[in-house]
């Protein structure tokens, strides 16, 4: 469904992504995994055309997205769920949810509701805090509120970073059933992160990026189980 | 006491006028996260486009506040492009140095073209005086009122109660997150910038209204006031900027009973360094926002 080939992304002189190619295919859960600084945020950036693009091209099914802007590249059913959240502090959940309905045009009213109601199904602290504003949610749920706005714009595929970054081990389980429960809906899941074992036991393929190249591709549990992996992510 | 009464109907009146400059102001700088310095310039271009109205097509004041609101637009639209839209990944003393140099321009154009003289504004509005007990009202301050409330509650109601509010709060809040919501940020920023700039020109044609003079230069300490109101409201809070804009004009016309009217902008930025000594943030205390 998305397919990256030899993509390239320089800041100034510093090459962050060098020649990467991946593939996600419809209705799988595809993880990116590595280090610090290995050029993973770096890819979905690129992927949503918020960094220029050295070289490479992009295409979502079949359309090249290469040189689209932004705002373009997200109605076409691209999410990206950023890191750090970036939900808008003082805007209210609500507001929030209803902010996430902009990227896809095609919604009517009706959807939109019936959307809500699937999230706040979902995601049922949302509910309770339907009128707060953003910024006054915990991390958790400001993670929980972040992956919800994107699934109000009911995307074909949902790009998360490092969803589980700064939070308590047991959110972090929250979160990753979470992404099992948006994968059984029909979406494509795009994951990034660094706590690698909990990414490749849920994901159906991984990439292991390392200062900006990919250096192994495989099922989720082979790499779980290759020993190089366990090595460098996964603490021998 | 009857005088200092009706002064302070007077400051009203007058930050009235002041609050719809800083509504303006807070929205520009909310929307693009840029200082602006061509505020000044955008209420007189406003002043004067609904000048030539009611010299060349009559008095009528519905007419001149949509003459206003679409030349300010257009300025807006001028200022927007050539100070903003290249500038955003830019370190930010790049558009705030370009909107001076814009300031300037556009103040030295409309000396060339306006002249640089005093101009006498029409007396559009009946000199009618009402009195109720001691109070003295004019009718012009009455429909400097209305008009600076139902604006503002228009621009209040189309931003918290509209998708097209929620896109321009995304959009001032964080530019990232929003081009990920799928808005397109520039489009947004333009627009949110012209209606600021629009809101600033009917305050310019309200001012000059009040005043009954209009003059190129006008711009530079009206902008300044603009500029004081929106830092008293914390900058991009237009609710807490209306305040400011509201106390500057009370105050200087306060500050005016007990001495000269030449000592009207002393009161007034004295207050305002006054209140930031005592509150850095201004009025505003922002529950839940990030710390900038």
């Amino acid at each position: 469904m998305l397919k990256i080939q030899n993509l390239s992304v320089n800041y100034g002189y510093i090459a962050a992504v060098k020649n990467i190619s991946l593939e996600v295919n419809e209705g799988e859960i595809v993880t990116l995994i590595g280090g610090n600084g290995a050029g993973k945020t770096t890819t979905l950036m690129a992927i949503s055309g918020l960094v220029p693009k050295a070289s490479g091209t992009i295409t979502f099914k079949g359309v090249n997205i290469t040189k689209m802007s932004p705002d373009k590249i997200v109605k076409m059913g691209i999410c990206h769920v950023p890191e750090g959240r970036r939900i808008f502090p003082s805007l209210t959940v609500y507001e929030n949810l209803m902010a996430g309905t902009i990227g896809n045009p095609s919604l009517k009213k009706p959807q939109i509701k019936q959307l809500l109601e699937k999230n706040y199904e979902l995601f049922p602290r949302l509910r309770e805090r339907m009128k707060q504003s953003g910024g006054s949610l915990s991390g958790g749920e400001q993670q929980m509120l972040a992956i919800a706005r994107g699934l109000m714009m009911d995307p074909d595929i949902i790009m998360l970073d490092e969803p589980s970054l700064g939070l308590a081990p047991i959110i972090v389980e929250e979160i990753f059933d979470l992404i099992l429960k948006i994968r059984n809906a029909g979406k494509t899941v795009l994951l990034i992160e660094q706590n690698a074992s909990m990414a490749l036991s849920i994901a159906d393929r991984g990439y292991v990026i390392e200062t900006g190249n990919v250096v192994l591709e495989g099922k989720g549990r082979e790499l779980l189980a290759n020993p190089d992996v366990r090595k460098a992510y996964l603490g021998g | 006491m009857e005088y200092l009464l009706n002064q302070i109907v007077n400051g009203i009146s007058q930050g009235a006028i002041y609050a719809l400059m800083a509504i303006g102001y807070s929205v520009v700088v909310g929307v693009t996260g840029l200082i602006t310095f061509t505020h000044g310039e955008v209420i007189m271009i406003g002043a004067f486009a609904s000048f030539y109205i009611f010299q060349y097509i009559g008095n009528n004041l519905i007419l001149g506040i949509i003459a206003s609101f679409i030349a300010s637009w257009i300025l807006g639209m001028f200022i927007y492009y050539v100070c903003y839209d290249r500038f955003f990944e830019a370190p930010s003393h790049i558009s705030l140095i370009c909107t001076i140099g814009a300031s300037m321009l556009i103040r030295n154009l409309a000396q060339i073209y306006f002249g640089p003289n005093q101009k006498p504004m029409l007396n559009i509005i009946d000199n009618k005086v009402y009195r109720i007990g001691v109070l003295q009202v004019s009718l012009m301050q009455i429909v400097i009122l209305i008009t600076v409330v139902v604006l503002a509650s228009i621009l209040a109601f189309f931003i918290n109660n509209t998708r097209w509010g929620i896109m321009l709060r995304a959009v001032s809040q964080d530019k990232k997150a929003a081009y990920l919501m799928g808005i397109n940020v520039r489009k947004t920023a333009m627009i949110g910038n012209c209606i600021g700039c629009g809101l600033a020109g009917i305050a310019g044609l309200l001012i000059s209204i009040y005043y009954q003079t209009l003059q190129a230069t006008m711009g530079g300490s009206l902008g300044m006031k603009a500029f004081s109101s929106s830092v008293l409201g914390g900058l991009t809070d237009t609710r807490y900027s209306a305040l400011g804009g509201l106390a500057i004009g009370l105050i200087e016309n306060l500050g005016i009973t007990i001495s000269t009217a030449s000592f009207r902008d002393i009161f007034a930025f004295g207050f305002l360094i006054t209140v930031l000594i005592i509150r850095p943030e201004g009025f505003a205390s922002r529950k839940g926002a990030k710390s900038q």
